[in-house]
């Protein structure tokens, strides 16, 4: 979509999705949790607020799983927003999901996920803008040569790990979050074929091959199997 | 090539490339002293092993031994040579009775002499009596390829040794072992203990050999000891601890086996050097056979009589211990059960129990520990499984039991551990809580933990980025920084070269003059200073000679003798014509430069 269409659409719609989001909000505060949930999916465009608020309607009827899962997705629209980074602990934890995987591992997936695409592009291009001119002042300005060579090396250092950040991002397969309570996870995507392991509710797992009914996960610690798609929503 | 014959011992080679199947090789050379001559014959060792004929038909296979009279207590050397083969085959040794065989050590080795390679890989073992007498080691069978060579038969004579006969009533091996019967897959101590009378000077052990076929007999190479008395005589004890654990039913023999003990002796000889004299030992030692003969072990089948459903293999005697931490949790919280089964046996085989019941609770793979001594004799295997309560209410833990058969008592049995009980509280129940700052709450009050209230806006929407954006914010400050390299490598040339920068300014500079140019006089001194810079020379020293030099174009020497007569003779020239052949020299000679 061109950008002005979409910026358009986006200057009509956020009024719209104010309005309503505030009649769903006053479903919940109401009790009315399915409804809200139902009028929560239904806005347009999705802000990390709205999923925040759909997480939380999940979460008041025990769906534990689709309340992780909305938790995610708002997650990977405002990453450090506290609010959305509690109450997906909060659940987790309610299921017993663990993270798993070497803490070094984990580290590095926590600080790619802690700015969102659009940051790191930010980022990587001005790292670079910045990276050039220290160079070119290293060229035209001599004088103050050994100063402009200290900031290149220093704005280099944050482009790179911008740059770095943003390619993990790019390349890395597709996630899901496991809705059912129970999903076992085969040798191959035949209903007979051997359980590997179980997946738990709430699991966050990557997806490295669809075949239809069947998806190929990778679990944090590296272990891979298939999964019924049924069993499974992607973040 | 007669005087100086290289040989190769493939046994001592690395770093040469060999032409055989063997990887590496080192090379000595000898009689060879100087190092010229060296490299020289180095080279022509390759060569040689390069286009020498291996002698790989003629397989000849030998048995030797290194003495055929042995003294009890002493060991020999049985050799097995198969000539013109490299390879080391699995060779069979027949049980020789009252002979114990260790090895082998393979030594290959590979010769060349006038051209012809032969090769031969010898087998090594070491032999050790466990009783005096003769003995045959029998024709060995060495399968080589298709066919299978024989052996001959070496005689050996094994004679008391000069300290033997005092020895045996002063010092005795024993075997001990809680019983001679065991079960089959069992793990059973069993120790052999040297008893040496304290008057006997024995320093230490230099070799334990043993015959335990069938039995997976380990010991502990560290040995202990400590004293005893028995009938008014001390002895000093030695204890060689170890276990066997049956690989096959049936009447199995442990022994004989041979305790090689280190006797110490005063000096009889004084040495004739001083140092020797003061830094010297003081002490013979003379090394002694301790044997003992074999101890039959009957190895038996478990029973099946009796046998639980849900054994699975475990022998010994274990003591089942299980905990359940904390005792009273919220909703969601973790549960830790602790399983620990301890005792005697072979705990690899003890399985982890199998638990039911759980479906008020939400399970995780249980993780399991496993200590074990060294001879795998016994230890403990602590498994942990992580319960989640799914709801509130006083709950009831699986009871725990595993069964195993007990080699001791010779009866199955099941251990068991009653069901635990913990108080799950509703999940909105709060926790004591610690300030970060240190201060720590009244132990009573409970902090609520919830998710975080609704959010109050929708917020606004995430900023797109669009791919062409991003790489035209890549592109467009490297192409900047390109450009101005070039125009800085050009502002450089000009300022350090003064004829290029006449040069590349000169077309420039006469156009301009040209267009200006009213007279003859004007258009003559254009083309001076085009012409000038061009040929980086004074405008003033352009002549019309200098042009014929320069080999510059006609069209110049025109141009000039045009202006020259309208100049000094006063013929009527045409300027505009003169400033279009001007205009086309120029051009001419920067179509040339370019």
């Amino acid at each position: 979509m061109n950008w002005k269409i979409l910026l358009a659409n986006l200057l009509i719609a956020i009024p719209v999705l104010a309005q309503d989001f505030k009649a769903a909000n006053a479903l919940y505060d109401a009790g009315r949790f399915a409804e809200a949930a139902n009028a929560f999916e239904a806005l347009q465009p999705k802000t990390a607020n709205v999923y925040f608020n759909l997480g939380n309607a999940w979460f008041r009827q025990d769906k534990l799983g689709l309340a992780i899962l909305n938790y995610e997705r708002a997650q990977r629209l405002s990453p450090r927003d506290p609010d959305i980074l509690a109450n997906l602990r909060f659940a987790q934890q309610r299921l017993g999901v663990d993270e798993i995987g070497s803490p070094f591992r984990r580290f590095l997936q926590n600080a790619v996920r802690s700015r969102t695409l659009a940051e790191w592009g930010w980022l990587e291009v001005t790292g670079l803008w910045l990276t050039l001119l220290a160079a070119a002042g290293c060229i035209w300005l001599p004088k103050w040569r050994t100063g402009f060579i200290v900031a290149a090396v220093a704005v280099a250092c944050v482009w790179a790990m911008a740059t770095a950040a943003l390619v993990s991002r790019v390349s890395s397969p597709p996630e899901a979050v496991v809705l059912a309570s129970k999903s076992e996870v085969r040798s191959a995507p035949l209903p007979l074929a051997t359980v590997l392991f179980n997946l738990t509710e709430g699991a966050r797992v990557a997806i490295r091959e669809d075949r239809g009914e069947w998806l190929f996960v990778e679990r944090a610690d590296g272990k891979q199997g298939w999964v019924s798609r049924s069993a499974l929503a992607g973040i | 090539m007669s005087k100086h014959t290289p040989t190769v011992t493939l046994s001592e080679a690395k770093g040469l490339a060999m032409t055989t199947r063997q990887s590496a090789a080192v090379v000595r050379f000898f009689p060879f002293a100087d190092s010229g001559l060296r490299l020289t014959s180095l080279r022509m060792t390759v060569v040689l092993l390069l286009f020498s004929v291996p002698v790989f038909a003629q397989v000849s296979v030998t048995a030797t031994v290194d003495r055929n009279r042995i003294a009890f207590g002493e060991s020999l050397t049985f050799t097995v040579t198969i000539q013109g083969s490299q390879s080391a085959p699995g060779l069979a040794i027949p049980k020789v009775d009252g002979l114990t065989f260790a090895g082998p050590a393979v030594n290959q080795s590979m010769s060349i002499v006038n051209g012809a390679m032969s090769q031969s890989v010898g087998l090594a073992y070491q032999v050790t009596p466990s009783r005096t007498g003769e003995f045959v080691i029998p024709a060995i069978e060495v399968p080589i390829g298709n066919q299978v060579y024989r052996t001959e038969p070496i005689k050996l004579v094994v004679e008391k040794g000069a300290v033997q006969t005092d020895l045996s009533q002063k010092v005795a091996v024993r075997v001990q072992t809680p019983s001679q019967q065991v079960y089959l897959g069992q793990v059973a101590p069993l120790n052999v203990l040297v008893f040496a009378r304290s008057d006997v000077p024995l320093r230490g052990f230099s070799g334990f050999n043993y015959e335990a076929d069938g039995l997976g007999y380990k010991y502990n190479p560290n040995i202990k000891s400590g004293t005893h008395v028995e009938g008014g005589v001390s002895y000093n004890v030695f204890l060689i601890e170890g276990a066997i654990s049956p690989e096959r039913t049936g009447q199995l023999k442990f022994g004989p086996c041979v305790v090689k003990g280190q006797l110490v002796s005063e000096k009889r000889s004084r040495a004739a050097d001083i140092f020797e004299r003061v830094f010297g030992s003081r002490v013979d030692v003379t090394e002694a056979p301790f044997t003992m003969d074999a101890v039959p072990i009957e190895v038996l089948p478990l029973p099946n009589e009796g046998r639980p459903a849900d054994f699975s293999g475990a022998i010994g005697q274990w003591n089942l211990e299980v905990t359940a931490k904390p005792g009273e949790v919220n909703v969601g919280d973790p549960i830790t059960l602790t399983i620990k089964v301890s005792g005697t046996g072979n705990i690899d085989l003890v399985p982890p129990p199998k638990l039911s019941g759980l479906e008020e609770f939400k399970s995780y793979d249980p993780t399991t520990k496993t200590t074990k001594n060294e001879l795998n004799s016994g230890g403990e295997r602590v498994i942990q499984q992580v319960l989640v309560p799914r709801s509130a209410g006083s709950k009831r833990l699986p009871d725990v039991r595993f069964s195993y058969f007990d080699a001791v008592a010779k009866q199955y049995k099941t251990a068991t551990h009653p069901p635990l009980q913990v108080n799950v509280k509703p999940g909105t129940g709060g926790q004591t809580a610690i300030v970060s700052g240190g201060l720590r709450l009244r132990p009573e009050e409970k902090l609520g933990h919830d998710i975080v209230y609704l959010k109050g806006a929708p917020g606004s929407v995430a900023r797109a980025f669009s791919p062409v954006t991003f790489w035209l914010l890549n592109a467009t400050p490297l192409v900047a920084v390109a450009g101005a390299l070039v125009w800085k490598r050009r502002a450089d040339k000009l300022r350090g070269d003064v004829a290029y920068a006449r040069r590349s300014r000169a077309a420039r500079n006469a156009r301009k003059q040209l267009v200006a140019a009213t007279n003859c006089e004007e258009v003559q001194r254009a083309l001076q200073v085009y012409l000038g810079d061009r040929l980086n020379i004074p405008a003033s020293g352009i002549t019309v000679s200098v042009a014929d030099e320069q080999k510059l174009p006609a069209g110049v020497r025109e141009i000039f003798e045009a202006c020259d007569a309208a100049r000094f003779a006063g013929v009527p020239a045409d300027v505009a014509s003169l400033k279009q052949k001007v205009e086309q020299v120029i051009d001419e000679l920067e179509n040339t430069a370019r």
